[in-house]
């Protein structure tokens, strides 16, 4: 039993240090293309964020145990944080970076500190609301946020190349990805997961079951934040479809594609989706227009076939080719 | 067993003072909660003593695990005072009232499913212990707790299954998981909830011997509900019926067992 645990975790080690290594030589493969590698680049730049934007969802959602429908609003926090700042205050891009999950990390400790008062339905209702009202504010604050015209033009640091930006973009992943597991593991993630297992029976154990849900909700929002500070720089400017409740959903949907419990499950699910959004795009440009058909059969097939999404899957099968190798 | 007979109990960290034989650790005063206008504890006056084992027994919508409710905080009273060791907990939250010492396991099996059977006891270690505000140490290097929640596990018996998903465990020893969780908040008073329903016969006496045993070991004071009168009349120092929401009896095994209105409101109905 115990050999058998950590053999798993020998090959999971060897398939987290191949799949690092294959991203880190993705954009020099990629640059060799031309013109469609470039285009790739930008993708998988992309995807990279919005894994980490899916990740950081999942702190609340698949180790929480809570489905919040607003966290858009941190990463468009996040976002508009990193484009105010270097279009209007002539920041630099590193700075900038930093103050994005602050400022995200202090409006989720407000929007939190409410939310958490409340369970279940009501609690993504709360959410669902409070992110809506942010985005309304974005968009009627012309003067300060330039509305629905967003703000465009942030600068762009002359190193950074298309390849070096996606490297710093999946160095950053990496570091919060190693945070993320940190947390997750430790004394505060056990006590998330506790409360998520038995709510009541955990106000029982001694358990400040709002505190802890309080401050999971914060961090969460905080690398929501740096997510939308770095996709703000990818694409030179800040919309408000940032903060829209369509971006919450994204995270969401890739989470149960990739599964929920576990901590590489919504980054696999994003780039999955995305991927396939994408290029599907490339086969036939129609195609994008059924793509939400699509993305629904997608999400019917892992509802009713792999409830614990891709990783789950990936677990079973593994299960049954090591029981068979046993017999 | 020596050390309580002469009055000092080796219990560690709390005043000696309040450690008295007689000393209630736990006193109910006048007692009242009803919903939506249907009292359910009505006027319950009691206290217990320190190191005591008891019982509550009553037909079902007594109020037993409404009793319990209003003790560990998660319903608050009407009316009335509840003092643990002369402090009174009414109002306070039931992780606070947890941390005074307080502990109850439940009547329907109430435990972290998708934990490992040794996560939910190193969960309720480290809150215990308040440790749970650390976010990057991972939990598994604490041997510390790591070696004394196996230890709880011994104790319950289920130290072979630590490692395997609590919500898989077969009924028997997901209660015996339910008692170990409360017994990892190293409570001053144990409050079990029908902590044989659902058992086979041969399987309730092993929980009672548990319970029996950690008693003794603990040297804690414990009160449980119970419908199975073997049990009650067989391990309890002092019983009390609640009826319809009120006291009516309060004694020992000998002395309930005689009195005429448990016989009429409880027994009776039970023999008819």
């Amino acid at each position: 039993m115990k050999d058998l645990r950590s053999h798993a975790r020998n090959r999971n080690w060897v398939a987290a240090v191949v799949v690092v290594a294959a991203l880190f030589a993705l954009p020099f493969i990629l640059n060799r293309l031309g013109k469609i590698g470039e285009y790739w680049i930008w993708v998988s730049t992309e995807i990279i964020i919005s894994a980490l934007f899916a990740s950081s969802l999942n702190l609340i959602l698949g180790f929480g145990g809570m489905v919040s429908f607003g966290h858009a609003a941190f990463f468009g926090v996040g976002a508009y944080t990193v484009a105010l700042l270097m279009k209007k205050g002539g920041i630099p891009l590193i700075p900038a970076l930093m103050a994005a999950p602050m400022m995200a990390a202090i409006m989720a400790a407000v929007i939190g500190w409410f939310c958490v008062r409340l369970i279940g339905l009501y609690f993504a209702i709360l959410t669902l609301a409070f992110g809506q009202l942010l985005y309304m504010i974005v968009f009627q604050w012309y003067n300060f946020t330039g509305g629905d015209d967003g703000i465009h033009g942030i600068p762009k640091p002359a190193l950074l190349t298309p390849v070096n930006y996606y490297l710093f973009c999946l160095v950053i992943f990496l570091v919060c990805f190693l945070l993320m597991w940190m947390i997750v593991n430790s004394s505060f993630g056990l006590t998330i997961r506790t409360i998520r297992e038995n709510m009541d029976r955990a106000k029982f154990i001694g358990i400040n079951v709002k505190r802890f849900q309080w401050f999971n909700f914060i961090i969460a929002g905080a690398f929501a934040g740096l997510a939308g500070g770095l996709f703000t720089e990818l694409n030179r400017f800040a919309q408000t479809d940032f903060l829209h409740w369509s971006k919450s959903a994204e995270p969401i949907l890739a989470s149960l594609v990739g599964g929920m419990y576990s901590l590489v499950g919504p980054a696999l699910g994003t780039a999955v989706l995305m991927f396939l959004n994408i290029f599907l795009q490339q086969i036939h440009q129609d195609l994008i227009e059924i793509w939400a058909m699509i993305l629904g059969f997608i999400l019917l097939l892992v509802v009713l076939f792999a409830p614990d999404g891709l990783v789950g899957l990936y677990g079973r099968i593994r299960e049954r080719i090591d029981s068979f190798g046993a017999i | 067993m020596e050390g309580y007979v002469n009055g000092s109990i080796p219990l560690g960290p709390f005043k000696r003072g309040s450690m008295d034989r007689d000393q209630p650790i736990l006193q109910v005063k006048d007692l009242s909660k009803a919903f939506n206008g249907n009292m359910v504890i009505h006027k319950v006056h009691f206290s217990i003593t320190e190191r005591e084992l008891s019982a509550i027994i009553g037909p079902n919508g007594a109020g037993k695990t409404t009793l319990f409710n209003l003790i560990t905080g998660y319903h608050l009273p009407d009316r009335g005072k509840i003092l643990f060791r002369g402090k009174e907990i009414v109002g306070m939250q039931p992780y606070d009232i947890v941390r005074l010492g307080i502990a109850r396991a439940f009547q329907r099996t109430n435990i972290f499913p998708r934990l490992t059977v040794l996560d939910n006891i190193v969960s309720t270690i480290i809150t215990s212990q308040r440790r749970n505000l650390d976010f990057f140490r991972p939990v598994s290097g604490r041997r510390g707790v790591h070696e004394k929640a196996l230890e709880i596990l011994e104790s319950v018996g289920l130290a072979d299954l630590a490692h395997q998903q609590s919500g898989m465990l077969a009924h028997g020893n997901q209660k015996r998981l339910d008692i170990a969780v409360a017994l990892a908040l190293e409570p001053k008073l144990l409050l079990l909830d029908e902590p044989t329903a659902g058992m086979s016969p041969e399987e309730r006496w092993r929980i009672v011997k548990l319970i029996q045993r950690l008693w003794d070991q603990l040297k804690i004071t414990m009160v449980f509900i119970e419908h199975d009168m073997d049990i009650v009349f067989g391990i309890s120092q002092k019983i009390r019926v609640l009826c319809y929401g009120s006291l009516i009896a309060e004694g020992s095994p000998e002395e309930i067992s005689k009195n005429e209105r448990v016989i009429e409101a409880y027994l009776g109905e039970e023999i008819s």
